[in-house]
């Protein structure tokens, strides 16, 4: 099971920061967040922001699923789980790049 | 013992009653795999039927072949039966008929609920089907957007027959989706480690799966419409504080995973068949693992691109359509590892070939426009006009009816025993993808020119009716096409025309038996070593005949496999099946008895189906088990295995795990429908909350928190050969107390017939109380088979499994008891 876990687990972060992101933008528009912080408006500010933790924890993911004393024995497994490690990765970072380029709440 | 005494004793265990009482009574994946795959063709046949009328009545202007409310239901039946009659039941049939020969075992892991999952299937289609004969059949599109459906538009009984006979049918895909995850994962041969799987069966595992969390989002969504129309709760109703918007978030949350639920076993069988056809192996079998699987999760993440055109702000439109456009890329590496696999090795043009080569050309052009429709702004254009019809049907024809084809044609002998002897099927091809083509292309170039999809009728002054009259000719070749496939199949099973064992040459478990395969498929099990052991060992069919493998010895009367560790494939329990019985077929019977209390609104019998399915269940798992202990089994080659009931990993609790995941994926939906309607539908706040109290809040916390720990004492207490009783008797009082603090909510709850917010707490409430029952059940199930001497301190498999179960109340009812608490508490 835990072998199946490796293979799953990057790409289930992905979706859970995807759905979580979307949902905060709804939120986010929904209660007419304004303001800023940091120079900018404190919607994008906290829209980056969840994206930045998204990507990170992906890193973390890739970094762990490289890792001698957590990867898997099964050859088979490392390659798989770090191969959806990569797509959870690469997910993350073009699914959400609205977040960057794209106006909110319009 | 010789081969052939061997094979008379297994033949007489492992078979179904004769004749066709044995059609009622089998629980054999042989039996009830070809049940399916028969069911589901006769439903494609219906279906395609039904497009006939539609090119019909489009093939000229002004026709009067059918009035717009026929013709409502024509378009809406045939989508409904190819989407869930047609294609997911024959994946359902495919995979049941061959992954326990093509892993090398027995038969699948529950093979009773095969057979209700079956019957479910067989009686809620046909329930559809009498809606059509009788005129009253759905009506509202095979996506049944509300407002349309809901009860001010739609008063009829035809959207009823779609929500409730849709959701008996759906029974079966989840049961089926259990019961091949558990299968794949646990009923292998020995040394099936992961990396040796047939591909086969890596995307039936990821498809299985997909079911499991793609289903549940459209499960809810019925249920909620049909609360909706039977009584007067408003989730999609905006005046009252719900939105019609969120049945297409619930519709595409299942809908679109749905596209590659049957793109992905289609692709299953091109990986299987297609390097058989070309004399070589498969290219990049761990990154077609890796693609499926990405595949698999990107397409949760596409539902909104159905929606492009409901008013979403640009950023939520642009995270659907960029994510829509990534999807390309795990399809481009299944297929150039396609490719590639036809430049490794020698293509031999066969008929199978053929559809694989008409599946190629068609779907990757039904991607090509799927990219174009990603695009935004190209899909405000073309959305909901026969642009997109054209679209969808060259994903799912190219991406699912050529594939199945390939397969039927390559598993025949198989099915048969016999080899082809006319040769219709390529003449049959032609015209099926001539026809095909000439249907879809036109289509594509009418939606350009603006022809809306669903339109009963047109004006010859749009300008259309060549192209129609074009695409409703190539329709009718396509189905001369069709019907020439079935004849070819009837001729090559009415022909006995004796053939070979293996003639493909194939080197997977399934060529390794007589044709066709006899009820217990081996006649002993193989131990494996490679991706494709008959290639390795040509002899392998002999040997295990001669009883080499393990489990050659019949014992007893018992219909014995064994399962495997997950990840390595080293053999761990020793499993006895259960044998024939008519319990599945009466259990369905009785559930299509609730289905239809509800349709025809005769609520007294609901509660009389309730309880008979409820002890059904009963007896179903009491069948199970005995009371005395049977030592470890030697199994062969010198291994010798535990029973199931001795293991706290029982099967049971695999096949729970993975119906809690589609539990859990139906609660989840359900939270966010309350989210949603809370922060994005107009109406609300409600005019009056949910009035909390400590008291019952506290209750329900104090019965969700000493369930699971009395149920883990009860466990610990067994198997220190202590008494269970105690702990199971605390764990009730735990189950109990949730029990009253969800009826409490749905008591106090506001009204729910006069706000969203009221109806909503109220069903969370009835799906908190019906898990405390449901849980309550259980442990007084588990009480009564201490008390009989079922459970022991070695025969424990049975309390991880309730435990398990009195976990996930405890969760649930945690959350429910939140929502409904929490927001008056904190304000």
């Amino acid at each position: 099971m835990t072998d199946i876990l490796r293979i799953l687990i990057a790409p289930l972060v992905w979706l859970a920061a995807f759905s979580s992101i979307y949902g905060l933008h709804g939120i986010i528009c929904a209660h007419d967040v304004a303001g800023g912080t940091f120079g900018g408006a404190q919607p994008r500010a906290i829209l980056v922001g969840a994206y930045g933790f998204a990507i990170l924890m992906q890193v973390a993911l890739i970094i762990v699923l490289y890792s001698q004393r957590l990867t898997s024995r099964s050859g088979f497994v490392r390659f798989v789980s770090r191969a959806t490690g990569w797509v959870g990765l690469v997910a993350t970072v073009w699914s959400l790049l609205p977040v960057v380029v794209t106006t909110y709440c319009l | 013992m010789k081969a052939l005494e061997r094979h008379r004793k297994l033949t007489a265990i492992w078979a179904s009653e004769s004749g066709f009482r044995g059609w009622f009574s089998t629980v054999n994946h042989n039996d009830l795999g070809r049940m399916f795959l028969v069911t589901a063709f006769f439903f494609f046949l219906v279906g395609g039927l039904l497009a006939m009328l539609i090119r019909a009545q489009l093939a000229t202007p002004h026709s009067a072949f059918a009035g717009p409310e026929i013709y409502n239901q024509i378009f809406t039946m045939h989508g409904t039966i190819m989407m869930f009659l047609f294609a997911i039941p024959t994946f359902e049939g495919l995979a049941i008929y061959l992954l326990p020969k093509i892993l090398g075992t027995r038969d699948l892991a529950f093979p009773r609920l095969t057979a209700y999952g079956y019957w479910c299937y067989a009686f809620g289609g046909s329930m559809l089907l009498v809606a059509m004969v009788f005129g009253i059949a759905p009506d509202g599109g095979w996506f049944m957007y509300p407002p349309l459906s809901g009860p001010i538009y739609s008063p009829g009984i035809n959207t009823d027959f779609w929500l409730i006979g849709i959701t008996f049918v759906e029974i079966s895909a989840i049961a089926a989706a259990v019961e091949i995850t558990v299968s794949i994962l646990k009923y292998r041969a020995p040394g099936m480690s992961l990396d040796k799987m047939p591909i086969f069966a890596w995307y039936a595992l990821i498809t299985a799966l997909m079911i499991l969390t793609g289903f549940p989002p459209l499960i809810l969504g019925s249920v909620l419409l049909e609360v909706e129309r039977a009584f007067g709760f408003p989730f999609f109703q905006v005046e009252l504080g719900g939105d019609s918007l969120l049945w297409q978030h619930l519709f595409w949350l299942f809908g679109h995973p749905e596209v590659y639920i049957i793109f992905l076993p289609a692709a299953g069988v091109i990986s299987t068949v297609l390097p058989v056809m070309c004399r070589t192996t498969l290219l990049g079998y761990g990154w077609i693992v890796a693609a499926a699987l990405a595949l698999a999760f990107l397409s949760f993440g596409l539902w909104v691109h159905h929606m492009f055109t409901t008013g979403i702000p640009h950023m939520g439109l642009a995270f659907f359509s960029a994510a829509s456009t990534l999807v390309a890329v795990p399809t481009g590496v299944q297929i150039f590892a396609w490719i590639g696999t036809m430049w490794k090795g020698q293509p031999e043009l066969r008929l199978p070939m053929l559809h694989i080569m008409g599946f190629f050309c068609t779907f990757v052009i039904g991607g090509l426009t799927g990219v174009m429709v990603a695009v935004v702004p190209f899909d405000w254009q073309a959305h909901d006009t026969a642009f997109i019809t054209a679209h969808l049907h060259y994903v799912l024809f190219g991406g699912f009816v050529f594939p199945i084809f390939a397969g039927l044609y390559y598993w025949l002998p198989h099915f048969t025993g016999q080899r082809r002897f006319f040769r219709l099927g390529e003449l049959a091809f032609g015209l099926v993808f001539v026809g095909f083509h000439v249907t879809f292309l036109a289509m594509h170039w009418v939606g350009l020119l603006g022809q809306r999809r669903r339109i009963p009728t047109y004006a010859p002054e749009d300008g259309w009716t060549a192209i129609n009259l074009i695409s409703s000719v190539g329709s009718f070749v396509l189905a001369i096409g069709i019907a020439m496939i079935l004849i070819d199949v009837i001729l090559h099973a009415l022909t006995a025309n004796r053939g070979l064992r293996n003639p493909w040459g194939a080197g997977t478990l399934e060529w390794a038996m007589i044709t066709p395969a006899p009820a217990y498929n081996f006649a002993s099990l193989p131990h494996v070593t490679s991706r494709e052991p008959l290639a390795d060992d040509p002899d392998l069919a002999v040997r295990l005949a001669r009883g080499e493998g393990y489990l050659g010895t019949p014992r007893q009367d018992w219909r014995e496999t064994l399962t495997v560790d997950v990840a390595t494939g080293r053999p761990d329990m020793h499993v006895i099946y259960p044998a024939n019985t008519r319990l599945p077929i009466i259990m369905s019977a009785i559930t299509g008895v609730f289905f239809l209390s509800l349709l025809l609104k005769f609520y007294w019998t609901v509660p009389i189906a309730v309880v008979g399915v409820a002890l059904l269940a009963w007896k179903w798992v009491w069948m199970l088990g005995r009371t005395d202990d049977l030592p470890p089994l030697p199994v062969g080659k010198g291994v010798v295995l535990e029973t199931a009931a001795m293991s706290n990993r029982s099967p049971g609790w695999w096949g729970s795990v993975f119906l809690l995941t589609a539990n859990a994926t139906f609660f989840g939906s359900l939270l966010f429908g309350f989210a949603f309607l809370w922060t994005v539908a107009p109406g609300w706040p409600p005019p009056t909350w949910f009035v909390t109290s400590p008291l019952e809040l506290g209750l329900g916390i104090l019965g969700a928190v000493i369930g699971p720990i009395a149920m883990r004492r009860a466990i610990n207490s067994n198997r220190r050969g202590g008494g269970a009783l105690p702990g199971l008797f605390v764990a009730l009082c735990g189950v109990l107390a949730v029990a009253l603090a969800c009826v409490a909510i749905m008591l106090r709850t506001p009204s729910p017939t006069e706000h969203a917010y009221g109806a909503t707490l109220f069903v969370l409430g009835g799906y908190g109380l019906f898990h405390a029952a449901l849980g309550a059940l259980m442990v007084i199930f588990l009480w009564a088979r201490v008390r009989r001497g079922f459970v022991s301190q070695t025969r424990q498999a049975e309390l991880p499994i309730v435990g398990l179960w009195v976990s996930y109340l405890s969760a649930i009812g945690t959350l429910v008891l939140l929502a409904a608490h929490l927001p008056t508490l904190l304000s």
